[in-house]
C-alpha cells in the first residue's frame, strides 16, 4: 500500500494522533502538571482560607480517592503504574475545588473513581480520554446526589465557617434576586464550590498557566470574551436588577473554569482557532445556562458539552497546509 | 412450495398478479385482524374501568383521609361518587375541571378535583380533595409527574403532601423555603423550590376557579340529597 | 437443512453463546429503556418472550407459503398483531405496569431480536426447533435485562422489586435509574462479558 499522501497529493491530510502534548516524554507531562499544580496554590489557599476544615476534608477525599482509583484501574490493565506522571493528582486537586465543601465523604470518593474510571481510564488512559475526567466525575454525583450537590446543598446554617453558612450568589439570585458585592465575588468570601469562590486566586493562577504556555490563552480570551458579549446583550435587555456582566464574570465558577478546566490540553481543540472557537463556544453555552435552564450555574455542563464538540472543531479548524488549497 | 406451485398453476395467467402472490400476506392480515378484534372487544371494557379506577379508588381516601377510608373500606361500606364536568370562563377561553363529588347515605362528604399545570420538568397532574364548604383541603395525589428525580419528584411522598390535609382552602397557600409554621404556609421540598411553588399555585387556581361553581350551585347538591334521602 | 444447529442447541446458544443483547446486540432499545426497575426489565422480558414465541411458532408453520421479497411484511403483521395483543393484556390486568412501560411495549414491533429469531431460525426450522429457539432467546433477553435492571435498582434506589435491601443510610445513586445510568450499566457489563469470554478463550463461541 502506497501512503495515502502520495496517492492523493492535493488532498489535505491530517494525521490523527492522540493528543500531541504527549509526543514527548513522560517528563513534559510531568512539567505541565507540575506547572498545574504551582497555578492552583492560590486557588488551594484561598479555600483553605475560606472553608478551613471543610476545603481540607474535600482535598483529602478527592485527592486519596484519585489517587486510589488510578492505581487500581491502572494495575487492572495490567498497565505500569503511572502515579508519578501527577496527572491523578490534578484531576483529584480540581474535582475538590469544584465540590461544595459540605458534600459528604461519598460525593468525593464516587466522583474520584467515576473520573478516574469511567472519565479516562476507560478510554485508554491518560490523553486518550474525550470528556475531562474531573468534570465527569462531578457531573455524575452532581446528578446522583442532587441534595447534595444543588444550591441547598452548599447551605449549613449551623456551621461555624461564616461562608458555609451563607447562600451561594449564583443561588440567591437565581431564587431570591439577592445581588452579591463585586468585592465579595472578587476577594472570595462568598459560599461556593471550594475553588470557585475567589476571582483573584482563579487569574492569578490562570495568568501563571498562560504565560508558562501550560494552558493556551485562546481558551479562556474565547470563553471571557463570549460572556462580555452575552452578558452585556442580557445587562441592556434584562431587568436592571444589578446583576451585570461583571457579576456574571467573578460570580460562579467562571474564572476557575476557564483557566483549569476548559484549558485542559486533552479535551480542548488543537489549533488556536479551534481553541478560540472552543472557548467561545463554551462562554455562550455558560451563558445560556445560567439565564435560561433552572440551574443557577452552567460551567460543567458547558464544558463536557464542547468537550464533545473538540473533535468537530479540529475538523473545521484544520490548517490550509502550504501550497494546499 | 408444493401448495404454492399448485396454485400459481391453477391461477394461470395470474400468476405474476402481485395480488396473487401477496394472498398470504392478505389472508393473515385478515385473520389477525378479526383476532385483534377480539381481543379488543374482551379486554377494550376492563382497560376502560381501570383507566377509571385510577381517579376513583382514590377519592375516599382524599376525601375522608387514610383512616376513616380504610375504616369504610373495611365495613365494606362505599362512597357514592359522581363525576361531572365544570367549566370555568376565564378570558378568552374556557377551562374545565373534572370534578367528582363524593357522597355517603346522600350527604355531601367533599369534592374531588383533577386538575393539571406546569412543574419545572414536565405537566403534573393532582387530585384535589376538598371539603363540602371549600374552606379546607382534605387530601392531595400526584397522578403524574416528570420532576427531577431526588429533588422535585418528592413532591410525590406522603410527607410532603401531608402538609396540605386540613390546609386553608379559603385563602391562597404560600411556599415557604424552611420552617411552615403558621397554616396555610407549605414547606419548600429542599431544592426544589419551583416545583413545590408549581403544585402549590396549581391549588390555589383551581380552588379559586371552582369556588363559584362548586358553591353557587348547591341546587344540584340539594336535589341529590332530596333524591336520596 | 442438515448443518442447521439443533432444537437443544438453539435453546441454549440463546441464553449465554449467542445472547441478543449481550452477544448479538440487538433489542436495545428496551434494554437501555425499561431497565431501571427489576419489575419492569421482568415484565418486559415477558412480554417479548410471549410475541416472540408466538411469531416463531406461526412464522415456522408457514414457512413453505413464504414467498421471499414478502416476508418481512409477513413477520412485522404477525409480530405487530402479538404485541398490541400482549399491550392490551398489560392494560387489563397490569394497569399500572403498562402505565410505566409506556411506549416501549408498542415499541416492541420494531426488536430486532424477534424479526432477526424469524428470519434466522423460525423461517428455516421446523414450529418444536422455533418454540425452543424462542424460549432460549427470551431467556437469555430477560436474564441480560434483569443483570441491568438489578444493579441499576439497587444502586439507585437501595431496593430491589421495591424491597429494601440497602442500609437506611445509603445514599441513592439517582444517576443509576435515569438514562445516563443505563449507557454506563449496560456498556460497563457489556465489557465485563467481552473480558471473561476472551478470558475463557472465546475463539470458539465468538
Amino acid at each position: 500500500m502506497k501512503p495515502i499522501d502520495e496517492i492523493l497529493p492535493t488532498a489535505p491530510v491530517i494525521h490523527v494522533s492522540p493528543s500531541p502534548h504527549l509526543v514527548q516524554t513522560a517528563s513534559s507531562t510531568r512539567r505541565m502538571m507540575v506547572d498545574v499544580l504551582i497555578a492552583l496554590v492560590p486557588v488551594v489557599a484561598m479555600s483553605l482560607f475560606v472553608f478551613r476544615g471543610y476545603a481540607l476534608f474535600q482535598l483529602a477525599v478527592c485527592l486519596g480517592g484519585c489517587l486510589l482509583a488510578e492505581l487500581v484501574f491502572v494495575k487492572m490493565r495490567g498497565r505500569p503504574s503511572t502515579l508519578k506522571d501527577g496527572s491523578a493528582i490534578v484531576t483529584g486537586i480540581i474535582l475538590a475545588m469544584s465540590l461544595p465543601g459540605t458534600a459528604p465523604w461519598y460525593v468525593g470518593t464516587i466522583a474520584a473513581f467515576v473520573a478516574i474510571g469511567i472519565g479516562k481510564i476507560i478510554f485508554g488512559g491518560m490523553g486518550m480520554n474525550l470528556f475531562n475526567p474531573a468534570m465527569v466525575g462531578r457531573a455524575f454525583v452532581m446528578i446522583s446526589f442532587a441534595g447534595a450537590l444543588a444550591a441547598s446543598g452548599f447551605e449549613d446554617v449551623r456551621s461555624a465557617v461564616d461562608a458555609i453558612s451563607q447562600a451561594t450568589p449564583m443561588n440567591a439570585y437565581k431564587i431570591n434576586g439577592v445581588v452579591t458585592p463585586l468585592t465579595h465575588l472578587f476577594w472570595g468570601t462568598t459560599n461556593g464550590s471550594l475553588g470557585e469562590t475567589s476571582a483573584l486566586a482563579c487569574l492569578l493562577g490562570g495568568l501563571y498557566l498562560v504565560i508558562r504556555r501550560t494552558a493556551s490563552w485562546e481558551i479562556p480570551a474565547g470563553l471571557i470574551a463570549a460572556v462580555l458579549v452575552l452578558g452585556g446583550v442580557a445587562d441592556l435587555a434584562g431587568p436592571a436588577d444589578g446583576w451585570t456582566v461583571l457579576h456574571h464574570i467573578l460570580g460562579g465558577s467562571l474564572l476557575f473554569g476557564a483557566f483549569f478546566i476548559a484549558t485542559d490540553p486533552v479535551t480542548s481543540p488543537l489549533t488556536p482557532t479551534g481553541k478560540f472557537i472552543f472557548g467561545a463556544g463554551t462562554g455562550m453555552l455558560i451563558m445560556v445556562l445560567r439565564l435560561f435552564s433552572g440551574y443557577p450555574e452552567g460551567v460543567m455542563f458547558a464544558v463536557l458539552f464542547m468537550n464533545a464538540l473538540t473533535p468537530l472543531i479540529n475538523r473545521w479548524s484544520i490548517p490550509t497546509p502550504f501550497g494546499g488549497k | 412450495m408444493n401448495v404454492d406451485d399448485e396454485k400459481n398453476k391453477s391461477a394461470g395467467g395470474l400468476k405474476s398478479s402481485n395480488l396473487v402472490q401477496a394472498w398470504l400476506v392478505l389472508v393473515l392480515a385478515v385473520g389477525f385482524g378479526v383476532s385483534l378484534a377480539g381481543v379488543q372487544l374482551m379486554l377494550g371494557p376492563v382497560i376502560e374501568g381501570n383507566k377509571l379506577n385510577e381517579t376513583l379508588e382514590k377519592v375516599p381516601e382524599l376525601v375522608l383521609g387514610n383512616l376513616l377510608a380504610a375504616k369504610m373500606a373495611g365495613e365494606n361500606q362505599t362512597l357514592e361518587i359522581v363525576p361531572r364536568q365544570v367549566t370555568v370562563e376565564k378570558p378568552g377561553r374556557n377551562k374545565f375541571y373534572s370534578v367528582y363529588e363524593a357522597r355517603y347515605q346522600g350527604d355531601l362528604k367533599g369534592w374531588v378535583v383533577k386538575t393539571k399545570g406546569q412543574g419545572y420538568a414536565d405537566t403534573i397532574e393532582l387530585l384535589l380533595g376538598l371539603s363540602p364548604d371549600l374552606h379546607t383541603i382534605t387530601g392531595l395525589f400526584v397522578l403524574d409527574q416528570k420532576e427531577t428525580p431526588g429533588l422535585g419528584n418528592k413532591i410525590i411522598t406522603d410527607a410532603w403532601r401531608s402538609q396540605f390535609v386540613d390546609a386553608p382552602a379559603d385563602r391562597s397557600l404560600v411556599v415557604i423555603k424552611t420552617g411552615a409554621s403558621r397554616p396555610g404556609e407549605i414547606d419548600a421540598v429542599t431544592g426544589a423550590t419551583i416545583s413545590s411553588k408549581s403544585v402549590t399555585a396549581m391549588i390555589n387556581t383551581t380552588v379559586g376557579d371552582l369556588r363559584k361553581p362548586l358553591t353557587t350551585g348547591p341546587s344540584s347538591a340539594g336535589k341529590g340529597g332530596k333524591n336520596n334521602g | 437443512m442438515a448443518d442447521l444447529p439443533t432444537a437443544t442447541e438453539r435453546f441454549i446458544n440463546g441464553i449465554l453463546p449467542e445472547n441478543p443483547v449481550y452477544r448479538q446486540l440487538l433489542g436495545l432499545c428496551p434494554t437501555l429503556a425499561v431497565t431501571n426497575s427489576l419489575k419492569a426489565a421482568i415484565t418486559m422480558a415477558g412480554a417479548v418472550g410471549f410475541v416472540l414465541l408466538c411469531a416463531n411458532v406461526i412464522t415456522s408453520l408457514i414457512r413453505n407459503l413464504l414467498k421471499p421479497h414478502l416476508r418481512i411484511v409477513v413477520f412485522t403483521l404477525t409480530i405487530a398483531t402479538f404485541v398490541t395483543i400482549a399491550d392490551r393484556f398489560l392494560a387489563a390486568y397490569l394497569y399500572q405496569m403498562s402505565k410505566t412501560l409506556g411506549p416501549y411495549i408498542p415499541l416492541i414491533i420494531v426488536n430486532c431480536i424477534i424479526i432477526c429469531r424469524c428470519e434466522v431460525c423460525a423461517s428455516k426450522q421446523s414450529p418444536l426447533v422455533a418454540a425452543t429457539d424462542a424460549v432460549g432467546q427470551s431467556l437469555g433477553f430477560g436474564i441480560a435485562l434483569s443483570s441491568i435492571a438489578a444493579i441499576r435498582e439497587i444502586l439507585g434506589t437501595g431496593a430491589l422489586l421495591g424491597l429494601r435491601i440497602m442500609p437506611a443510610s445509603w445514599p441513592d445513586w439517582v444517576i443509576m435509574v435515569l438514562p445516563p445510568g443505563a449507557f454506563l450499566t449496560f456498556g460497563l457489563l457489556l465489557g465485563t462479558v467481552n473480558w471473561i469470554t476472551a478470558r475463557r478463550g472465546g475463539k470458539k463461541t465468538a
